[in-house]
């Protein structure tokens, strides 16, 4: 166990943060709800429910009699907060500890915290630090060493920049915080850091920014727009007609604020508003754009009142600002330029920003508290360990949007406080009392599980241990108004790498009806307008890892040149909309980008759809496949896999005779039937020939995955290693699988993006190139190649691969459609 | 999914996301002639199979309990809150069954009396 302290906090008057040292290293925690690292100083009680933070902020102005915050500025005055909602008064130590022990549910490490170095203003007074320390012990630790700001932000500055030396120096530390303005005169005597002199404004800071914003900019321009009685007023009135806006206009104005310090102007845009009008109902131009001058020009005399403030320190300690050795910036409202610039060139001396402004307190009280033994009483911990038994009855699933949470206590519950939360970031139920039996409603997340925490702590805010934690809650999961698919039901799409077709699932099995998917696809082939060809749009059930010919078609959507307003070009996008209702109907939507035309039809399995043309050139393909399968069983030895694949073949054989004789507008259950014997067929050759097609991926795979480890290695962006080592490390999920579609699924990705970097690599493109330049006695245009031609050697002598690239693919085009098509399949289906 | 990869989601996607969802608002209240919905649409898809989505939290009840928003009261009561005015969404990482809040949304929200919620 660690004989220092280690922890820092900084307890700020609006905000607080908490950090730990570590083998030299500070790390400052985040809030495990939304990851920030700083904690509004504000505690709120609402109901019996004790809310801290961004929770209690919400309800800071609207009900302020139950929420308390500023409270750092009463320690150590017998002042107290009146609270409405528990009709009882709270201390400004009282609050101040609530904030400390949330800040210990930050360390996500989970270790217990029994001191910390907790920091305060230069302006505190002994009754004041007082009043902090026991803030500390109230909320559990042992040891509580009081740390100055001004003194915590320059240790920070000096860990950061160990080279400097600063000893005989001093320095200012200006502190302009979200709602406070401090300064101090720090120097070391006799070797250590001390605060000389110090000046502060407990109402200035980076909020009254934001208002000025709204009201010397934002309002007025409204009001040039449009027309309104009073604008301001009934925005700042509770119960006036624009009251929404204020709040609006705020975050707005924050938000152009920050990027201010980075840019000249910003744009408050209020497109988002939904009722933006005046009073006459006219809706008003939404983009209202703020320069850096003019802001800068609206918070001159606070930035002034400041500079007056440091003067001041100056003044009363007969110095000058050339015996500063620089003035430290501390406070998030630091960022903005012209402040740094304006107290620079008043001041005429250096102002220094190398530590981050909005943690620097903290990290310094971190680094402190890494030095800092603990006390001697923190050998004799008492720890009394708890028998709190918990029973807690609920519902594991759930079809309500909320379920009742009971548990019942037994054992000694004095003192003890439980808090439950949603692991996903969206719930905290805020402390609350243990009672013997206590009720929570828990919000659920609609058709996903709900994993809650429960926690138990003693009054100091140390976990207690308990034999329960997590509440699991399965939402929507077992409906038994909603039916359930038997099988997958997928999309057949063509693969023209595997120059086959592939699956891409649209419902998984066992996924609740009524479902809606949606998908983009590529047209694959251009489709002429007013010709016979056409692309289809093929949805199939079965198993998604097979191939699509063991899978039962159950809809096709076919888009023939003849339906087309113009023609559907290669490439061009396709929006598809499935829906799956409760009794199966499926209703395939489509809508082509390229024509802007809509088809869409209901598939209900009543009325199968089956071609008879599709069929019969199915069974084709089915043939040729079978025969190319037996030729391979033999040249491999494989005698008796070639046996049975015989028998298949003659299967299909007959098929194709039946298939023939059948009419296009066949009425009849004969194209079903066949349909059905082509799929067992399809289904016997695919489980023949599975043993050496798993080898065949296999392979295929393990080729592929070397060729691009090297690849990605050589010349491979972040993205693309990141793909390839998020497949490799997933391989066992799939490389032991008995389904070849699932391995060849995975060895296609990586083929695409090997192609993709391929592309960009100039070796690759210069040899495509003079592969393409022996070609060019066979190209359609041969002006255009001779151009293109030149063109190439140019961009190959510039070095220029993005030009290369393009006239590879001009070239490609002049290859006559033949040589193109031995490249690619025929297109099955049109759509990749 | 380890918690701390989530805090590491590149702001970059977020600002983007921010962004999409601005832009269906403002299809939404302004109307699309030019059919710029699909490409928000896509847009969200995209994301989705990187297992990043939004939600647009208009219109849902706030109450204390709710971390997932930060919100800014308007009005004078604090009970039956509303959300009437979304600034940024609610970002989460994950898929349907189980999803993680990267980013808060930032809201405005009204108390409502029981006939207008």
């Amino acid at each position: 166990m660690a004989t220092t302290i280690n922890f820092g906090i900084d307890l700020g008057t609006s905000n607080s943060l908490i950090a730990k040292f570590d083998k030299g290293n500070v790390e400052v925690f985040k809030n495990p709800n939304g990851f920030k690292e700083t904690l509004p100083s504000v505690v709120g009680f609402r109901n019996d429910r004790i809310l801290i933070g961004d929770q209690a902020r919400t309800y800071l102005l609207r009900d302020p009699k139950s929420v308390a915050s500023r409270f750092k500025r009463k320690m150590g005055t017998s002042e107290t907060f009146k609270i409405k909602a528990i009709n009882a008064s709270k201390s400004p130590v009282e609050l101040s500890a609530y904030v400390l022990k949330e800040l210990k549910t930050f360390i996500h490490s989970g270790e217990q915290v029994d001191g910390a170095v907790i920091t305060i203003p230069a302006s505190f007074d002994t009754v004041q630090s007082n009043a902090t320390k026991e803030a500390g012990t109230m909320a559990g630790f042992k040891t509580v060493v009081l740390l100055q700001e001004p003194i915590a932000a320059s240790l920070a500055y000096a860990n950061k920049e160990k080279n400097v030396d600063l000893k005989n120096s001093q320095w200012l530390v200006y502190d302009l915080g979200g709602g406070t303005f401090d300064v101090a005169l720090v120097k070391i005597v006799e070797g250590e850091l001390t605060v000389l002199d110090h000046e502060g404004d407990n109402y200035l800071g980076g909020t009254d920014f934001d208002a000025l914003i709204v009201e010397k900019i934002v309002v007025p321009e409204l009001e040039r727009r449009g027309t309104f009685a009073d604008l301001l007023g009934e925005m700042k009135s509770e119960s006036g007609q624009y009251n929404k806006l204020w709040s609006t206009l705020l975050l707005h104005a924050e938000s152009a604020k920050v990027e201010l310090s980075s840019k000249t102007s910003a744009e408050i845009d209020l497109g988002t508003v939904s009722d933006l009008v005046d009073d006459s109902g006219k809706s008003i131009e939404a983009i209202i754009n703020v320069t850096r001058s003019e802001f800068e020009s609206l918070i001159r005399d606070s930035v002034e009142s400041t500079i007056d403030r440091m003067k001041q320190i100056l003044t009363r300690n007969s110095l000058q600002p050339a015996d500063l050795k620089f003035i430290l910036m501390v406070g998030g409202s630091t960022f903005v330029p012209y402040i740094r610039k304006r107290v620079e060139e008043v001041m005429g001396i250096a102002v220094n920003t190398s530590i981050d402004p909005t943690n620097a307190i903290c990290i310094g009280a971190a680094f402190f508290a890494g030095t800092k033994e603990k006390g001697a009483s923190q050998a004799a911990k008492e720890k009394t360990k708890s028998h709190l038994k918990i029973r807690a009855s609920y519902n594991k699933t759930s079809q309500e949007s909320e379920e009742s949470f009971t548990a019942r206590f037994d054992g000694d519950i004095t003192g003890l406080q439980y808090r439950i939360t949603n692991e996903d970031g969206s719930f905290d139920s805020g402390t609350k009392k243990v009672a013997a039996r206590i009720l929570e409603d828990l919000p659920l997340r609609e058709g996903a599980f709900n994993l809650f925490t429960l926690k138990v702590v003693d009054a100091q805010g140390n976990p207690v241990p308990i034999d329960f934690d997590v509440i699991q809650i399965a939402q929507g999961r077992y409906s038994v108004a909603g039916q359930m698919l038997p099988e997958d039901i997928s999309l057949i799409k063509d693969d023209l790498v595997a120059r086959d077709t592939r699956l891409d699932e649209l419902f998984a099995k066992n996924s609740i009806l009524p479902s809606k998917t949606k998908r983009t696809v590529e047209v694959a082939k251009t489709v002429v307008k007013g010709s016979h060809d056409s692309i289809r749009i093929m949805v199939v059930e079965g198993p998604s890892n097979r191939h699509s010919s063991t899978n039962k078609p159950i809809g096709m959507l076919t888009i023939s040149g003849s339906q087309l307003v113009k023609d559907l070009i290669k490439g061009t996008d396709v929006d598809l909309i499935f829906e799956m209702s409760e009794s199966r109907d499926l209703t395939i939507s489509s809508y082509l980008t390229g024509t802007g035309q809509d088809f869409s039809q209901v598939f209900t399995l009543a009325q199968r759809e089956v071609s008879s043309q599709l069929l019969a050139s199915e069974i084709l393909l089915l043939e040729t496949k079978i025969q190319s399968e037996i030729d391979d069983a033999q040249t491999d030895g494989h005698r008796e896999t070639a046996e049975s694949l015989e028998k298949v073949l003659t299967g299909v054989q007959e098929l194709i005779g039946s298939a023939a004789d059948l009419a296009e507008d066949d009425v009849t259950d004969k194209k079903f039937q066949l349909e059905d014997q082509k799929r067992k067929l399809a289904q016997q050759m695919f489980e023949l020939t599975s043993t050496k097609r798993l080898k065949q991926v296999k392979l295929a795979y393990n080729e592929k995955r070397s060729e691009i480890a090297k690849l990605v290695k050589e010349s491979g962006n972040d993205r693309e290693r990141h793909v390839v080592s998020e497949i490799i490390a997933r391989e066992q999920t799939f490389i032991n699988s008995t389904s070849p579609e699932k391995i060849q699924q995975v060895t296609d990705e990586l083929g695409r993006l090997e192609w993709g970097i391929l592309m960009r690599t100039p070796d690759f493109l210069n040899a495509m190139f003079a592969h393409l330049v022996e070609r060019r006695a066979s190209m359609n245009d041969q002006i255009q190649a001779s151009q293109l031609i030149e063109s190439g050697k140019r961009a190959m002598a510039r070095e220029d691969v993005e030009e290369l690239r393009l006239i590879n693919g001009r070239l490609w085009d002049l290859m006559p459609a033949q040589e193109q098509a031995s490249d690619e399949m025929r297109a099955y289906t049109g759509i990749v | 999914m380890h918690p701390n990869s989530i805090s590491e989601v590149p702001t970059w996607i977020l600002k983007v996301l921010n962004n999409v969802c601005d832009i269906e608002r403002k299809i939404q209240i302004h109307g699309d002639p030019g059919n710029a919905k699909r490409n928000v649409d896509r847009i969200k898809e995209t994301f989705e199979a990187e297992k990043i989505f939004y939600e647009d939290p208009m219109g849902e009840l706030f109450t204390e309990t709710r971390t997932d928003i930060e919100a800014s009261i308007t009005g004078s009561g604090t009970e039956n809150l509303h959300v009437v005015e979304v600034i940024k969404p609610i970002v989460r990482i994950g898929d349907k069954n189980f999803s993680r809040v990267i980013q808060k949304g930032i809201v405005v929200v009204e108390s409502k009396s029981e006939g207008e919620a």
